[in-house]
């Protein structure tokens, strides 16, 4: 399992039209490598309809994730920054990092990484203001702890 | 003292405030136990303080006799600090 995000599970686009779309197209990668199904798709857009936008966990950064289910076949993250960024039920967001989760501990370390990158809010800009996937790759090299 | 963050699925979110947690109590030099679970699981679980979003804070209200604390984003470590020595404060009194 990768300690971060694959590059070849990252993502950047201008625009969504909605949240949903986001979620779509950041997921994407890991439906097309065999990570997820579809199922867990829309798992991801019903449990932010059903529980609220609390998967927004810092300024203009959200976590689409629903529970671990036969739906995910490998855990995984994805990432998709949405430059012009997106309404997620009244918080602004441009940056999406999916998390695709095969049970409840198998994701820790990930999580780990995860949650002390976010804790710096200049992170998350940072790869917001990269342009291409290799600087994003670059940013997390450097900065996401795996240890 | 047993801090509990909670989230809908119990895997993602939740995980992620529990990290926030545990990093204010280092900075505050604070021992205490930090637990996730899922929102149907939360008011089973013995707790001196839940820490969750606003939406499963009026949920959780009529069924747990731990303190709640409500935060608005999971991984914004001044609020989540607060909210700790809140905590804190109200579990000496």
């Amino acid at each position: 399992m990768a300690e971060t995000i694959d590059k070849d599970h990252m993502q950047i686009i201008d625009s969504a039209s909605d949240y949903g779309e986001a979620i779509r197209t950041a997921a994407k990668p890991l439906e097309r490598d065999g990570y997820i199904t579809d199922t867990y798709i829309d798992e991801m857009i019903e449990a932010l309809e059903e529980h609220g936008p609390y998967i927004v966990l810092a300024e203009e950064f959200a976590l689409p994730h629903a529970r671990p289910s036969e739906a995910v076949k490998e855990t995984a993250l994805s990432l998709l920054t949405v430059k012009n960024g997106v309404d997620v039920k009244g918080h602004f967001v441009r940056l999406f990092i999916v998390l695709a989760a095969k049970d409840s501990t198998s994701h820790n370390r990930l999580l780990q990484g995860l949650a002390e990158f976010l804790m710096e809010p200049k992170n998350i800009q940072d790869v917001i203001a990269c342009n291409t996937t290799d600087e994003i790759d670059h940013i997390l090299e450097e900065r996401w702890n795996t240890t | 003292m047993k801090f509990l963050a909670v989230c809908g699925f119990g895997v993602g979110s939740s995980m992620i405030l529990k990290m926030t947690i545990q990093k204010a109590l280092r900075e505050l030099d604070v021992d205490a136990d930090v637990v996730h679970t899922t929102i149907s699981e939360a008011a089973s679980e013995q707790a001196d303080a839940i820490f969750t979003s606003k939406e499963f804070v009026d949920d959780l209200e009529k069924r747990t006799k731990a303190k709640l604390y409500p935060v608005k984003t999971y991984s914004n470590l001044e609020e989540v600090k607060k909210q700790v020595q809140q905590a804190l404060e109200d579990h000496e009194e």
